[in-house]
């Protein structure tokens, strides 16, 4: 076919945003040639249907019941196959954690060099291609050689977007033909990395505690408050030096950096270590007893006052609104 | 060491020559604990005078009558003899004494029953060398005037004149010599070979200030060129004299801030590790070009040892046989970090945020001079005539809430006395000290090079610095980048404006204790003007360990970025601090600063930490009342 091939993940039925961001650099690639897709699993028939509006006019999915768990190597194994069948240009994926671990098989499997994060395609022969180094420090361009070019696409630095007047795709269910050996690493169980279920790093509010809190037991009405908001709990330094928290919870410059819509600061005095990682918050609320902190330096409003009092008192607020 | 790589340590003669004088026969190191370095001083200066002995003796086992000409018949040097030999034994009762009844915590891990070996074998030597002399006057055979010999006269007296006497004599005199022959034919192989290396390794030891780490050359030949010490080759011939010399004494141990807070990096152990590695891969690398030696990391040290050190050089302010500790654990994170890319992953975003954003917290440039202006400070723009003295901020005191206060208080002081000065801003870049202590010699020398440029183009001849940690790199690192400049501390360049009545502060500021950031008090020798300060607002109170011999806050060889493991040093520093009853806590760091009062906070004390700059502020503002 001389197309491309791009991997698409799903969830329920809807395609990764991540991926709708590959789709859009498959197509400049594939310059006009055919798109393909191909989605693995269950739910991929429903997930297909989105991706005529995107450019793509096969999309073929893998059916299999063992696929039911994700398994880097089993899913190489399809996109393999197709690469046999399809015989593309190139083969894009998300620069998704998946994405990225799954072209790295195929590479491995066909002998073949892999850029990965790249952010746009020029011309040229072989093209040169722009990518992100260095955990965003560095744009590089390159050029790559290689007779099937494996790319995954850097994460919001594509935009994804509809093309006009596109039909749904051909669906074409497929088998591949798995092996044991494909199967011996998959997803055998999903944790929850918080215990409100949301992440850190991608929670759009973020309840944090630091030495005013007082203790271990003292981050329970913390926790009450963001359950409310549906945001994630963190602390400072302090907090996991003292073993009250995980380090898994630390914010800050030795923890996760995070960029939340709110960041309510509770009890943190605010050292650069600790703004170092919340900075990036829209809008920050501190709550502290000390109208010296230098966290007020930072935060955008501030509540001056014991916490234990003040916390209980914003969730059971927002509990009357929500009952109302 | 003839595997070592090279390191200049020539030149400095003069100096080198009192370093001996003073650390080798002075015992200068040995007295900084005045029991133990008695004991030492007098075991050892009791060997010097006893050095010819030996000849006598080897001499007069093979004939009885003969000994060294003229001084073997000097009686001022048989008194010579008596007095130290009796000195040595009281210098070993004292070593027993220290080592099975007070049995400090410093031995931990070092080989007693070698150190009991050669106690046994010193007494022994100086037992039986009185005894031979003692049976010699009895039978008198003595080529002295035994009075001169109180000590061998009076034994004499055991002794008759017959046969059994002339037995006698001969059986000291073997067992002396074979003592001797023993003891030498067992020193290579204990820690005792310090007698042999120690000399030596104070001669070469480093002679400029100790804040200064030697750089990395990446542009010279292949064959010299280090990525630090990942295995024993890739020692300098330096460091593994140091591994000969260490005897074990745990003083370096015993004032380790990571040891002391229950961290497993112990200095003494660390070296000992080297040492071993280096009697194990050293002999088969000379023999074998093609023998792949072990990794000194985790074979020789622990890894987490390694990453414990806060590079405050207590342990080498503290070694009598000059071992240069820091160095060593630098070269060991240089190689883990450029060639392994192996270290405590939490330190990562500051080694980023130092190369992307120049600071480690990876705020914006643009903001650096934020705190600057409200008070009007001068920001030196491109072409501008450079000012008398150019104010170096630093990162953390133009970006931390709690540190800016220092930087508000020295410009407010400078303006004060009408001292003509002016700051970089958005131009001041890290000086690159977190990433060289944490092993990044390349982000380092990148920072370094960049810097110079700046401060070269700007014609900068004068700086102050209120950071010690910019204050060393400025002022003892970037000679080796080309950036030569007079860098004082902010508190030497205001006790010279108190002193010249430019600054007139009243003491009224309560008690105050200071304390000594390491790479002030340690590593510059920067400890009086402080304390003037101190004394010029309040009434100074010291702390047990000050000056040279200060406790780090915690913060140093890039800690202030790590996550630490065992106990809080700077709450173990807090404690010391408050238990002066002092009202405050004086600091001339902004680290020191940020972490004393975290660990004065998470004790729960009352002592206020606040830089010696703001302490004078406040006197300025607010005169006693008349």
């Amino acid at each position: 076919m001389a197309g491309v091939l791009v991997l698409v993940e799903h969830a329920s039925g809807a395609v990764d945003d991540l991926s709708l961001q590959a789709v859009a650099l498959a197509r400049q690639v594939a310059a006009g040639a055919p798109l393909a897709a191909l989605l693995v699993s269950e739910g991929g028939r429903d997930a297909a249907a989105q991706l005529g509006s995107h450019g793509v006019t096969t999309a073929h999915v893998a059916e299999d019941e063992r696929l039911a768990a994700f398994a880097p190597a089993a899913w190489a194994r399809c996109v393999d196959e197709l690469i046999d069948r399809l015989d593309p240009s190139a083969v894009v994926a998300a620069g998704s954690n998946r994405g990225n671990e799954v072209l790295a098989h195929v590479g491995a499997r066909r002998d073949l060099p892999f850029a990965a994060n790249v952010t746009s395609i020029g011309a040229g022969e072989p093209p040169t291609l722009t990518r992100v180094r260095w955990g965003g420090s560095l744009l590089e361009e390159a050029r790559l050689h290689a007779p099937l070019a494996l790319l995954t696409a850097a994460p919001h630095m594509v935009a994804a977007g509809p093309v006009n007047g596109a039909a749904p795709p051909d669906v074409e269910a497929f088998a591949p033909a798995l092996e044991p050996a494909d199967l011996v690493v998959q997803v055998s169980e999903h944790v929850d990395a918080t215990a409100t279920g949301v992440s850190l790093a991608e929670a759009k509010v973020v309840v944090s505690g630091g030495r005013g809190v007082g203790s271990a037991e003292g981050f329970g009405i913390l926790e009450e408050l963001a359950a409310q908001l549906h945001a994630a709990v963190g602390c400072s330094r302090v907090v996991t030096s003292a073993g009250w928290r995980p380090h898994t919870d630390q914010v800050g410059q030795t923890g996760t950096k995070v960029s939340p819509d709110l960041y309510i600061a509770c009890g943190i005095s605010g050292a650069t270590q600790h703004i170092a990682g919340c900075k990036g918050a829209k809008k920050m609320l501190a709550i502290n007893a000390d109208a010296e902190a230098p966290i007020l330096n930072s935060a955008d409003y501030a509540v001056i006052g014991d916490l234990t009092e003040i916390v209980p008192a914003i969730t059971a607020e927002l509990r009357r609104a929500r009952e109302r | 060491m003839r595997l070592g790589k090279p390191v200049d340590r020539s030149g400095d003669v003069p100096q080198r020559a009192r370093n001996e004088a003073t650390i080798v026969l002075g015992q200068r190191k040995l007295f900084q604990r005045f029991g133990p370095g008695l004991m030492h001083a007098a075991i050892f200066w009791g060997f010097v005078v006893l050095f010819p002995t030996i000849l006598m003796a080897m001499i007069a086992a093979v004939d009885r009558e003969a000994t060294l000409p003229w001084l073997g018949s000097q009686g001022w040097f048989a008194l010579l003899v008596d007095v130290f030999a009796v000195l040595v034994l009281l210098g070993v009762v004292a070593a027993v004494g220290i080592r099975k009844v007070q049995r400090p915590a410093r031995f931990e891990g070092s080989h007693l029953g070698e150190a009991d070996l050669i106690l046994a074998m010193i007494a022994g030597i100086v037992t039986t060398l009185l005894l031979w002399h003692a049976s010699r006057i009895a039978l008198g055979l003595h080529e002295w005037e035994a009075g001169w010999s109180p000590v061998s006269n009076a034994l004499s007296g055991l002794f008759g004149d017959g046969t059994l006497t002339e037995v006698l004599e001969r059986v000291f005199i073997w067992a002396h010599v074979l003592i001797i022959l023993s003891f030498l034919a067992y020193l290579p192989h204990s820690k005792h070979l310090h007698i042999a290396t120690a000399a030596f390794n104070v001669y070469f030891g480093r002679t400029g200030p100790g804040g200064r780490l030697e750089p990395l050359r990446f542009d010279g030949p292949e064959e010299e060129m280090r990525f630090g010490a990942g295995t024993v080759p890739d020692l300098t011939w330096k460091q593994t004299m140091d591994a000969f010399s260490c005897t074990e004494c745990g003083r370096c141990q015993d004032v380790c801030p990571a040891w002391n807070t229950g961290k497993d990096l112990s200095p003494k152990l660390l070296i000992m590790g080297i040492r071993d590695q280096v009697f194990a891969d050293g002999p088969k690398l000379l023999r074998d070009v093609d023998f792949d030696p072990s990794p000194l990391v985790p074979d020789a040290v622990p890894e987490t040892s390694v990453w414990d050190c806060v590079t405050c050089g207590a342990c080498v302010q503290e070694c009598p046989v000059s071992i240069e500790h820091v160095d060593h654990i630098v070269d060991l994170r240089r190689h883990l970090v450029m060639v392994e890319s192996r270290f405590p992953s939490e330190a990562e975003p500051m080694l980023r945020d130092v190369e992307r954003a120049s600071n480690p917290w990876g705020r914006a440039q643009t903001e650096r001079a934020d705190w600057a202006e409200k008070l009007g400070v001068r920001v030196l723009e491109p072409g501008e005539p450079a000012p008398e003295v150019l104010y170096w901020v630093g990162c953390a005191a133009s970006f931390d809430e709690r540190a800016k206060t220092a930087a508000e208080s020295t410009a407010k002081l400078l303006q004060a006395a009408g001292v003509d000065f002016a700051i970089l801003g958005p131009r001041e870049g890290c000086t690159g000290d977190p990433a060289r202590r944490m092993g990044n010699e390349y982000l380092f020398q990148a920072h370094a090079e960049q810097n110079v440029a700046t401060l070269n183009e700007a014609g900068v001849t004068k700086i102050v610095a209120s950071c010690p940690h910019c204050f060393n790199t400025l002022g003892n690192e970037y000679g080796d980048f080309g950036g030569s400049y007079e860098v004082v501390h902010h508190t030497e360049l205001l006790a010279d404006l108190v002193r010249e009545g430019r600054l007139q502060p009243t003491a009224d500021g309560g008690s105050i204790t200071y304390h000594d950031s390491c790479y002030l008090a340690r590593h510059n020798d920067v400890r009086s003007d402080p304390r003037e300060l101190v004394a010029a607002v309040g009434e100074p109170v010291e702390m047990a360990r000050s000056g040279k011999r200060t406790f780090c806050c915690g913060a140093g060889g890039a800690h202030m970025w790590m996550e630490e493991r065992g106990g809080a040093i700077n709450e173990e520093r807090a404690r010391e601090a408050s238990e002066t009853g002092a009202d405050t806590l004086a600091v001339a760091c902004p680290f020191c600063t940020v972490m004393l009062d975290d660990g004065v906070r998470a004790r729960g004390d009352e002592i206020r930490v606040v830089d010696v700059s703001t302490l004078l502020v406040e006197s300025l503002e607010d005169p006693p009342p008349a």
